[in-house]
């Protein structure tokens, strides 16, 4: 099994954040994993991309052309993907959810919480069971900060 | 003429105006050549900020260059790496020395990876290597010529015998090459915004393809070679710069001892003149190609490069790196080769 | 090479470069000098600059950027050409040929945005480091000393040189020192204005704490003409 994931959102929203809470989920439940971050020059804004692969066997290269699951968080960051469209077995994007979103009061900044829900749901339904994982390594990261009853409606309205 | 004194005089007929450098052996000469020569000189503080000089000036739209050698070969890559980058005439007349390091400050053919390949790119550079103190004034000509109208880097790899060696020279028969002109690369008011970074890796790749394609384009213009008796040749000698004339005289000194030499020489290093040296490569008549140069296979690693995988020949090498060598030595060598 | 486009603007919110290349905007404007603008960059958050202002811009290398435009500047003798770069270009690795511009009386306007830090590579020390700031490179605080460029700069540039240092939360004076750098330029000397400025996103403050930071930063550099 592998299983490829990029994530894609602007610099700042986070998405460096899930692509390590992801690994070391998967990591911690003996899985072979690689991730590696892409970004372009400038300390904030900017696209920033993570590669994440969990499999059954050790990972030689850390890039790939074809995900399984293609993440999209921003305007900007799908015009960076725009290459993978055409190749990505599915595909996530913000555009098909900020109704959604809206509507639950969900904090932009934490969109990332919600996506990683989601994402922990997608891993679920391929049978990469990783969800109870995802969710301690979050809470070890965001249980004691103020918001964290937010962010854990978020996570788990992703994850439905 | 002195070779240096011809290398300025070069210069000064490609019509350049600027020069900036640094004194290093065996390149001195060239710097204070210019000084007096009534154009515009500046000594820097180094090499690298010569290089960047150049560069600034080319891009003002001047012809300008710069001399150096060795350690300041080394220096040089910063500037002629962006040069690469940004597809600026940036052009430099480098006098081989000793190497690494500071080595001797005398001769070699030891800064011919450093010329092609040095910095951080590909190697798109025109890189010249003349034989003789006449050659070097021809391709200096070319070099400024060359590197203008491609828009490429430019060195003409030269080393400390030619540019300190006096010889006879007629430059009357070179009245009449024409110059090309420089362009304005930032026109007043054109607003210009120029990179040499990008965000992504994708977006440096589909520049350096164009840039590749340009250069390939350009390839059946600039490159240059010599064909000395190779048609009937059984020991074929591949040799470059100064040692390229020796392998001449090595290849008449064998031809009347009855051993059917012949010289293939290239005459600029990039773009390698691949095409010829396969077709002769390929001549059913070749026994053993030796690879003459007074380093330890900077050229030959050229060589080996070019062949194409179809043309299997037999390779022998003869290397001295950091020493002169004379034709005899290379006559014994070759009378000493089993074949 | 690209033509004017839409910047999409690439610095750090709270960034003091966009601060001063609005400044310097304005009074190329005003000059009606744009169209003989020149602007060199160097590396780091300089090079974001690039299709930031509507003049002729291109970038060049880490510490670098001095000596092109020396050499552009002497060909373009009726350019305004200006070198644009952090204090990590100027004052380390681009301080020989600072120097030797300085100690040359080169007519080239040199722009030094200072901020204490290596912004794009993530904050590590800069020349310009005052004592006990941590960084990721000075972990325990730096223990080294803090380099005063345009001090240094005033012992051997010309007396006619043009050598001053503004905040980038004082306008009128970047705005003068500005005016007066690219005048000394037309009068055939060399000028450097260093903006003590501020890096939010490696200093980790917001808001006041930053204004505050850029104050304390004017007790170790003070701003005036030298």
């Amino acid at each position: 099994m592998l299983f490829k994931i990029l994530i894609s959102g602007d610099g700042g929203q986070g998405v460096q954040t899930m692509a390590d809470i992801i690994s070391q989920a998967a990591f911690s439940k003996d899985y072979f994993v690689s991730y590696v971050p892409n970004y372009g020059l400038e300390q904030r804004g900017g696209s920033s991309l993570a590669y994440l692969q969990i499999s059954d066997d050790a990972v030689a290269y850390p890039k790939f052309s074809s995900p399984d699951v293609l993440l999209i968080m921003s305007d900007e960051a799908r015009g960076r993907v725009s290459d993978y469209i055409g190749k990505s077995a599915s595909i996530f994007d913000i555009k098909d959810y900020l109704e959604y979103l809206n509507e639950n009061n969900v904090n932009k900044i934490s969109y990332n919480v919600f996506f990683l829900g989601l994402l922990a749901k997608i891993l679920d339904d391929n049978k990469i069971g990783l969800s109870k994982e995802i969710f301690s390594v979050l809470e070890k990261k965001l249980g004691k900060k103020p918001n964290w009853e937010e962010n854990k409606r978020y996570y788990l309205l992703g994850s439905k | 003429m002195f070779g240096y004194e011809v290398a300025v005089q070069a210069a000064i007929d490609a019509g350049a105006e600027s020069m900036f450098g640094y004194p290093i052996t065996p390149t001195c000469e060239i710097l204070s050549g210019w000084a007096n020569s009534g154009k515009k000189c500046l000594q820097t503080e180094d090499e690298i900020a010569a290089g960047f000089e150049v560069c600034g000036a080319a891009m003002a739209g001047e012809k300008s260059f710069t001399a150096s050698a060795g350690p300041g070969h080394i220096l040089l890559q910063d500037s002629f790496s962006m040069a690469e980058a940004m597809r600026l005439p940036a052009v430099l007349i480098a006098g081989q020395r000793g190497g690494p390091s500071s080595g001797t400050v005398i001769y070699s053919q030891q800064e011919v990876m450093l010329a092609c390949f040095g910095g951080n790119g590909e190697g798109m550079r025109l890189v010249y290597s003349p034989s003789s103190v006449i050659e070097l004034y021809q391709l200096i000509r070319r070099a400024f010529n060359e590197s203008w109208q491609y828009r490429y880097p430019a060195v003409v790899l030269t080393d400390g015998y030619v540019l300190k060696t006096r010889q006879p020279v007629d430059l009357s028969v070179f009245k009449d090459i024409k110059n090309i002109p420089p362009a304005n690369l930032v026109p007043e008011g054109k607003n210009i915004h120029w990179p040499n970074i990008y965000t992504s890796e994708e977006e440096l790749n589909t520049i350096l393809e164009q840039n590749k394609k340009d250069y390939d384009n350009i390839s059946g213009e600039v490159e240059s070679f010599e064909n000395y008796k190779t048609e009937d040749a059984e020991i074929l000698l591949i040799a470059h710069g100064i040692i390229g004339a020796v392998a001449k005289m090595a290849v008449e000194e064998l031809r009347q001892k009855g051993i059917k030499a012949g010289l293939f020489r290239p005459i600029t290093l990039r773009p390698f003149p691949r095409k010829e040296l396969n077709n002769v490569c390929c001549w059913k008549c070749i026994k053993r190609v030796v690879v003459v140069e007074s380093s330890f296979g900077q050229l030959a690693r050229l060589v080996h490069e070019q062949l194409a995988q179809e043309v299997s020949v037999s390779l022998s090498y003869f290397q001295r790196p950091g020493l002169g060598i004379e034709s005899d030595e290379v006559v014994e060598f070759v009378k000493k080769l089993e074949i | 090479m690209t033509e004017s486009k839409t910047n999409l603007a690439k610095f750090c919110a709270g960034c003091g470069h966009p601060i001063v290349l609005m400044m310097l905007h304005k009074i190329l404007k005003d000059k009606k000098l744009e169209a003989k603008a020149v602007l060199g960059l160097d590396i780091g958050c300089s090079l974001l600059a690039w299709n930031y202002l509507p003049i002729n811009t291109f970038q060049t290398h880490h510490g670098r950027v001095v000596p092109t435009m020396v050499g552009f500047k002497r060909v373009r003798k009726d350019s305004v050409s200006m070198a644009y770069v952090g204090d990590g270009g100027a004052y380390a690795i681009g301080l020989q040929s600072l120097f030797h511009a300085a100690l040359r009386d080169e007519p080239v306007v040199v722009f030094v945005v200072n901020n204490t830090v290596y912004g794009m590579t993530g904050g590590q020390t800069a020349p310009t480091t005052l004592v006990g700031q941590v960084t990721p490179t000075s972990p325990d605080g730096f223990g080294g000393v803090p380099l005063h460029g345009p001090e240094v700069l005033k012992q051997v540039a010309n007396k006619d040189a043009f050598i001053a240092r503004a905040a980038v939360n004082d306008p009128k004076q970047m705005l003068e020192f500005i005016t007066k750098a690219i005048e000394a330029q037309n009068a055939g000397h060399f000028a450097l204005v260093e903006f003590l400025s501020f890096c939010p996103t490696n200093w980790r403050t917001t808001g006041v704490d930053t204004l505050k930071r850029l104050d304390d930063m004017r007790q170790s550099y003070s701003c005036g003409v030298l």
